[in-house]
Formats: C-alpha cells, sequence, structure tokens
C-alpha cells in the first residue's frame, strides 16, 4: 500500500498545476485565443487521435528524426572513431569541423528545401546534419579516452586494424556513446519539430501551427503536451536500452 | 656459434629526451628464466617493452632468434601489472581469453578446447563464464596469464605481475607460475621490484642501476642463480645459496641508493 503511494507520489506536482492551470484557464482566461484548458485539450487531443491525424503526424515526425539521426549518427560515429585513432586526421580535419560546427541546423533548412523540396527528406538531411556534430565531437572524445593499456594488448595480440575496431574501440566506447545517442535522440526530435514549424508542411510542428493559425489554443496545446509525452517515451526508451546493454556487458550488475 | 634466443645488443632507449636505459647487453637462452631487477626508473620495464616491440630501441638492437624485433609478435605474450586494465571489462574470463585466439583467427569451433585447457592451466575451470570485476585481484591476473597462455607464446614478458597481489597470492601464483614454465618449456623475462621473488624464480638475476652516467651501461650486476629445481617456499627460502644471493643482492640495491 506505501509502495503504490510512493509511487504516485512524481505524479502529485504535476497533477496540482494541470488542476491550478485548468482553474486559471477557465475563471480569468475564459474566450482566451491563447490558453485553453487542459481538459479541452485532452478532447482536442481525443478527437485528433480519432480522425488518425494524430498517428499520421506523429510517425512523419519519428520517421524523420530517426532516418535523420540513423544517418547523422552512423557518419558521426564513424568519423569520430577515425579521427580518435588517428591524431593526425584530427589536427587536419579540426579546422573544418570547428567552422561547420557553429552552423544552426535551422539555417539550413533553405539550402535543403532548394536541394529537396517539401517532405521527408529535406527534413532528415537537416536532422542529419545536426545530430551529426554532437555524435562526432562525443564519439571522438570517447575514442581519446579509450584505455591505453587496451590499446596495447592489443598490439601484443597481434589484432589486426579491424579486429582492433570492432574488439576493442567499439565496445570501450559503448557507455559514452549511449550518452551521444541520448543527446542526439534530443537533438534529432527537436530539430525535426523546429523544421516542421519553420518550412515543412508536415508533421507534429507543422500540425501544431496549423492549430495556432487558425485559433485553435486547445488543439495547439494538445499537440505541444503530445510533444512533450512522445520525447520522454523516447528518452525513456533509450536509458532503458544503455542499462540493458550495460548489464549484457558486464558493466552493470 | 650458434644464434642466441634473445640478444640485447648495446640497446638504449631515450624517451622525451631522456636516456631511460643506457647500452645494455645480454643474452638470454631458450628455456631461461631472467629476472630484472632495480630500483624505480632504472628502465627495468621500459626494457621489457623494447624486447616485445612495443618500444622502439633509440640505439642497438633486440634480435630474436636472429632477427631484429621491431613490432609486436604473436609468439611473444605480455602480462601487464594492471591487470585490472589489461583485461576487456565487457568479455567474461572465457571471451578474454578467446580474444588471443581471434587475433590468431582460429575457427570458432577451434577455440573453446584450447580456452578450457589453458583455463584448466591456470586453475580458473570453474570462473569461466565471470566477468573481471567479479574476480579478486588474484584470478584476474591468472586470467590475463591465460591469455597470454593461449597465444601459445615461444617468450613470455612479464611487468610486475605479483606487484599489486597480497603476500599468499603472491606465493601462490609464483609456484604456479614456476610449474607452467617448466611444463611449457617457455622462456621468460620477468621484471620485479621483490629481489627475493627474482632469485626464488629465476634462472638468472639481471640488476639494472638508474642513471649510471654518460658512456656507461645500465646493466649493474648479473647473477646466477644455481638452486635446484622444483623449489619451494620454505625450503629453498632456507638455502643456503638463497640466502647468500640475498645478501649479495640487497647489499648491492641498498649501495646503488647511496
Amino acid at each position: 500500500m506505501t509502495s503504490f503511494l510512493a509511487r504516485l507520489r512524481p505524479f502529485c506536482f504535476p497533477l496540482a498545476a494541470l488542476l491550478l492551470f485548468e482553474f486559471y484557464a477557465r475563471r480569468a482566461a475564459a474566450g482566451s485565443d491563447a490558453i485553453a484548458p487542459p481538459s479541452a485539450a485532452l478532447l482536442a487531443f481525443g478527437r485528433a487521435a480519432l480522425d488518425g491525424s494524430l498517428l499520421q503526424a506523429t510517425w512523419f515526425t519519428l520517421a524523420s528524426a530517426a532516418l535523420g539521426l540513423a544517418i547523422g549518427g552512423v557518419l558521426g560515429v564513424l568519423l569520430g572513431i577515425a579521427l580518435g585513432l588517428s591524431k593526425r586526421a584530427a589536427r587536419w580535419s579540426n579546422l573544418a569541423v570547428e567552422v561547420l560546427r557553429p552552423v544552426p541546423s535551422v539555417a539550413l533548412i533553405p539550402l535543403a528545401m532548394l536541394v529537396f523540396g517539401f517532405g521527408l527528406r529535406m527534413e532528415f538531411s537537416v536532422v542529419a546534419f545536426a545530430s551529426f556534430w554532437p555524435m562526432l565531437v562525443l564519439t571522438q572524445a570517447a575514442v581519446a579516452q579509450v584505455e591505453p593499456r587496451l590499446l596495447e594488448v592489443s598490439h601484443v595480440l597481434g589484432l589486426s586494424a579491424t579486429q582492433r575496431c570492432f574488439k576493442i574501440v567499439l565496445p570501450a566506447i559503448v557507455p559514452r556513446l549511449f550518452v551521444a545517442l541520448r543527446l542526439g535522440v534530443a537533438v534529432a526530435l527537436v530539430v525535426a519539430v523546429t523544421v516542421e514549424i519553420a518550412a515543412n508542411p508536415n508533421g507534429m510542428g507543422y500540425a501544431m501551427m496549423i492549430a495556432q493559425q487558425s485559433l485553435d489554443p486547445a488543439l495547439m496545446l494538445a499537440w505541444l503536451g503530445w510533444i512533450g509525452v512522445v520525447g520522454y517515451v523516447i528518452n525513456a526508451a533509450a536509458l532503458a536500452l544503455q542499462r540493458r546493454v550495460a548489464r549484457r556487458m558486464g558493466t552493470l550488475p | 656459434m650458434s644464434v642466441p634466443f634473445l640478444s640485447f645488443d648495446r640497446v638504449a632507449i631515450h624517451l622525451g629526451g631522456r636516456e631511460i636505459l643506457s647500452p645494455t647487453s645480454f643474452d638470454v637462452a631458450r628455456g631461461e628464466f631472467v629476472c630484472i631487477v632495480g630500483p624505480s626508473g632504472c628502465g627495468k620495464t621500459t626494457l621489457l617493452r623494447a624486447a616485445s616491440g612495443l618500444v622502439a630501441a633509440s640505439g642497438g638492437a633486440v634480435r630474436r632468434n636472429g632477427v631484429v624485433v621491431s613490432q609486436p609478435s604473436r609468439e611473444v605474450a605480455f602480462v601487464f601489472q594492471d591487470y585490472g586494465r589489461a583485461l576487456l571489462p565487457w568479455r567474461t574470463v572465457e571471451g578474454n581469453v578467446s580474444l588471443a585466439l581471434e587475433a590468431a583467427a582460429l575457427s570458432a569451433d577451434q577455440r573453446p578446447p584450447r580456452i578450457a585447457d589453458v583455463l584448466a592451466k591456470v586453475g580458473l575451470t570453474k570462473h569461466a563464464h565471470k566477468f573481471p570485476v567479479q574476480l579478486s585481484g588474484g584470478m584476474q591476473q591468472r586470467a590475463q596469464i591465460a591469455r597470454c597462455l593461449a597465444q601459445k607464446p615461444e617468450l613470455l614478458m612479464m611487468d610486475e605481475p605479483f606487484g599489486a597481489l597480497d603476500a599468499l597470492t603472491r606465493q601462490g601464483l609464483q609456484d604456479e607460475l614456476a610449474r607452467l614454465v617448466r611444463d611449457d618449456g617457455l622462456t621468460v623475462l620477468f621484471v620485479t621490484h621483490d629481489l627475493e621473488e627474482a632469485i626464488y624464480l629465476g634462472d638468472r638475476v639481471i640488476a639494472l642501476q638508474a642513471n649510471p652516467g654518460p658512456g656507461r651501461t645500465s646493466l649493474a650486476k648479473m647473477i646466477d642463480v644455481k638452486i635446484p629445481r622444483p623449489r619451494d617456499q620454505l625450503s629453498t627460502k632456507e638455502h643456503p645459496a638463497f640466502l647468500t644471493l640475498r645478501r649479495e643482492l640487497f647489499a648491492f640495491i641498498e649501495q646503488g641508493h647511496d
């Protein structure tokens, strides 16, 4: 019984805040074009879920975020390993990386629109660009921190370069790679929604924009809340995966 | 004249502009157990790393079977002191041993018998499926030794392998090592701080000195240990020859510190 109550404890504050907001929206801001009570947002959410627009938009945003993250992540990890292992390559690429990295990913939207037009490709290319950098930098740092003794062991045992990469370096950086991945997931989702708000007429960001422009604050808030929930679930899933892998690899009991 | 198994020919090593090892020459015969002692900073470990090709000699050359050693070879195994960092934490004992066989490109069905064989030799059969963090220091070092034996090396380099272990574990492992080396006919280069350990294990003890001065060698003393084998912790350490050598080496090291 107490454990059940203890499990409810984290929900107390959000529930209280929602109730307060509900009260405020009904009394003080009734008829507002900017604020709707949470109950109305919930109803709007139910309607969006029933007419299929929720699923369709969520699917589009997640697919482009995942695709972009996969492309940017794989390229970032591969290049990060190469730059982490070779001091010379790191020196040579340093300037290029430091010039390109600070370019805001949303600044690429016009270019991506010219090249790909509207749609999935344009969105995931911007997401790939945005998630490439944290993956690259974090992977490079992780490789640089691989226990030097293990690399010596691989030399003494006579492992080939490919074996060294897959049997020593890659497993050694897995824990740090997961930190990078969780950061990458967050970046990918933020950028995907941003691209939809700014340009791409698809997905959750665009749906939220449409709700705002048609003066439907309930639906807009419904989307806002839903994006938060989706982000939370994805992060929790990444965390669970990280724990599972850590346990499999013997680094967690 | 036959070629010595391992020869150090005026080997000198400079690292970062400092002379770590001054020109040192000696030969090691096949099947010999050579211990290297000396104060900290005398280049013991560096000598061992040069002999296994992990560090390049700045002057002179290390030759194995007459061929200059320039890079690590699968015939030479290296046991590091810090077993905790030399084992792959994400692989079990079995998996760590397997790494040596994977490096030698042994097919997957040939590995298990070899792994079982070396684990039995070091007494880790029951712990094959444990991860390094689940093992004591002594067992982790056994796992590293097992991985080295799986290489089927002809030369075993050991860099203070028992330095971080408690006295009882160390004695147990010394005896096991002596037995393994005798059974497999290995040649061993063994670096240690512990003079008694050096005499107890070695056929020969080589003492190095730190900063010998310009134009001089790091090699300070070379003594043959003519104590019969098999040796054991009690009677060997009471053997008159053991006590004499111990006195000789201790006096020498004491003097070197002045």
